[in-house]
């Protein structure tokens, strides 16, 4: 299932402020992949020693490639932004349990910033009937991901430049005020995270998170991610990597 | 087509690459990438009497050329590794190294009772993780406490016992000395360094832990200089780590007086390293002209 491979890079360029589109060709991964699902991607420097964990932002089967949004963070995320159409790239995916949508149709995607890709993935593999998508960003300058979306996206921004000036949260309780979806599906800083939560808890819908982590071998060997999940009245931790990234919103502790 | 196989302590090894324990699990998430009958051995995630949790998150940082760990010894017990995992690791042609750790010298004295009747090939006494508040690296410092838990743990062993030596010391020699004195049957260096990874626009320690584990390329140099130096004074074989991503570096180990060697941190750079590693050696034998790998160990040449 997982492969180790030499991928060839298609293109790499902005996709928005402090954004960067990386599409890859990766056959074998493309042809695994599940939405929600990551790779472990090389960095082009002997000196980084740690593979980056980067997030599936579109797979397509037949041409074989994968779409991911980087955001040039550190140095290790500067080099892999730093490729260009041409280059080949070490990556080692799929990887990690994905979102599952248990048949459901009527979905509530929620993404915020860097965390909406995950989502449109998941927006490409589960949009049914009644779906909707809730993405907010800081400016409209930093907006991706809306256009072919399969369900309508309401936007929002944090300076108003891009539809209401609210957090996220704003139109997803309105939008579940008009009707509940049978599912929400999550990702994005802690702060949202942690709201979307507290909104699925009090409305008993059903909520899948995926979050993010610092990672080892991106594999459950190390157990370098990990995760508090309830158990039996306790908790134990889970890997980010393998058992996740996506988590149960009821049984994952965000801030423990 | 060179000889790489060995004995160590006894036990026949096909090759002197071990990956490390802490970086590989109990090998089944490598074993769906390769056929972990490859490698010399496995060390395998390090055991405790009880489960244990571990640290909370975060527990991992990228460093220059190396990374800090704070992992903090989570494992699901040594009771549990016995009944799921040693019978499938068993399975499989590779020699199983127990890594075991404890709070106190009872503790480990009963790690090693409890392994006693299993398969398990070699012990390897961690005492010298640095992630954890009580116990590990607290009875790896002193050359008296080093003598006195691997007595203890030899006079209960019935596999040959490793004694895994902290580089966190002022002369690693001593605690090396103790150890053979006390009757260990090998030594394995070096654990992590310790350390932190400072996050400057949250002004906060990107650790849980505060302080983790260095390893990777960036001990390297301190590794090789101190099996070099361990090698002068002991006669028992010494597993070699710290940083080894090739099969030049397990050379460099070798030649310093490493018998085997042990792969970690480059598992997650590379996660076919180990298998690498062993044919880079056969092939750096091959250059070389040596015929059976063995022939390298402690050969350095010295200016």
């Amino acid at each position: 299932m997982m492969r180790d491979m030499d991928a060839r890079v298609l293109s790499c360029g902005p996709m928005a402020e402090g954004l960067v589109r990386l599409i890859l060709h990766a056959p074998e991964i493309a042809q695994a992949a599940q939405p929600g699902q990551f790779i472990q991607m090389l960095v082009p420097d002997s000196a980084h020693v740690l593979r980056r964990p980067i997030s599936l932002m579109a797979f397509d089967r037949e041409a074989g490639t994968l779409t991911l949004a980087i955001q040039p963070k550190g140095r290790g995320t500067q080099l892999i932004c730093g490729l260009k159409a041409g280059d080949s790239v070490r990556v080692l995916g799929p990887l990690g349990t994905g979102f599952d949508a248990h048949g459901a149709q009527s979905i509530y995607f929620v993404g915020g910033g860097v965390g909406i890709a995950p989502i449109c993935c998941a927006m490409d593999g589960f949009a049914g009937e009644g779906s909707r998508a809730f993405f907010g960003f800081r400016s409209a300058a930093h907006a991706y991901g809306m256009t072919q979306s399969p369900c309508p996206v309401t936007a929002v921004s944090d300076d108003g430049t891009l539809g209401e000036r609210a957090l996220v949260t704003k139109p997803l309780l309105e939008a579940i005020a008009q009707r509940r979806p049978d599912c929400i599906m999550a990702c994005g800083p802690l702060p949202m995270l942690l709201a979307v939560q507290k909104i699925a808890a009090g409305q008993d819908i059903p909520c899948q998170l995926s979050l993010e982590e610092r990672m080892g071998c991106g594999i459950g060997a190390c157990l370098g991610c990990n995760v508090k999940v309830t158990q039996e009245g306790g908790w134990v931790y889970r890997r980010v990597c393998k058992d996740g990234p996506v988590f149960d919103s009821k049984e994952v502790v965000l801030n423990g | 087509m060179a000889d790489l196989s060995l004995e160590l302590c006894g036990v026949r090894l096909k090759n002197p690459v071990i990956a490390a324990s802490g970086t590989f699990g109990f090998g089944r998430e490598f074993d769906e990438l390769y056929d972990i009958s490859a490698l010399g051995g496995i060390s395998v995630k390090g055991l405790s009497l009880k489960p244990r949790t571990g640290n909370p998150p975060s527990r991992i940082a990228e460093t220059p050329s190396g990374m800090l760990n704070s992992v903090g010894l989570q494992n699901p017990g040594v009771e549990s590794f016995i009944e799921h995992d040693l019978p499938w690791l068993l399975q499989k042609d590779v020699a199983v190294i127990a890594n075991i750790t404890g709070t106190c010298v009872e503790e480990y004295v009963k790690m090693a009772e409890v392994l006693a009747p299993t398969g398990v090939h070699l012990l390897e006494m961690n005492i010298s993780c640095p992630n954890v508040h009580e116990g590990g690296v607290a009875f790896g410092v002193k050359p008296e406490s080093v003598y006195a838990i691997t007595k203890a743990v030899k006079a209960a062993a019935r596999q040959p016992l490793i004694v895994k030596l902290t580089p966190n010391v002022a002369d690693i020699t001593e605690n090396a000395l103790a150890a053979q004195e006390a009757g260990a049957d090998a030594i394995s260096m070096i654990n992590t360094l310790t350390g932190i990874a400072v996050d400057v626009q949250k002004r906060r320690m990107i650790l849980a832990n505060n302080t983790g584990g260095l390893s990777g390329p960036a001990v390297r140099p301190v590794a090789l200089r101190m099996v070099w130096q361990s090698a002068k004074k002991v006669s028992i074989p010494i597993i070699g780590m710290g940083g080894i991503e090739t099969g030049e570096d397990a050379a460099a180990f070798m030649l310093c007086g490493a018998k085997a060697v042990m792969v970690g941190t480059a598992n997650f750079t590379d996660p076919f390293a180990c298998p690498r590693v062993i044919r880079e050696l056969n092939d750096y034998c091959d250059a070389q002209g040596v015929g059976n790998a063995q022939e390298l160990v402690g050969t350095l040449k010295e200016n």
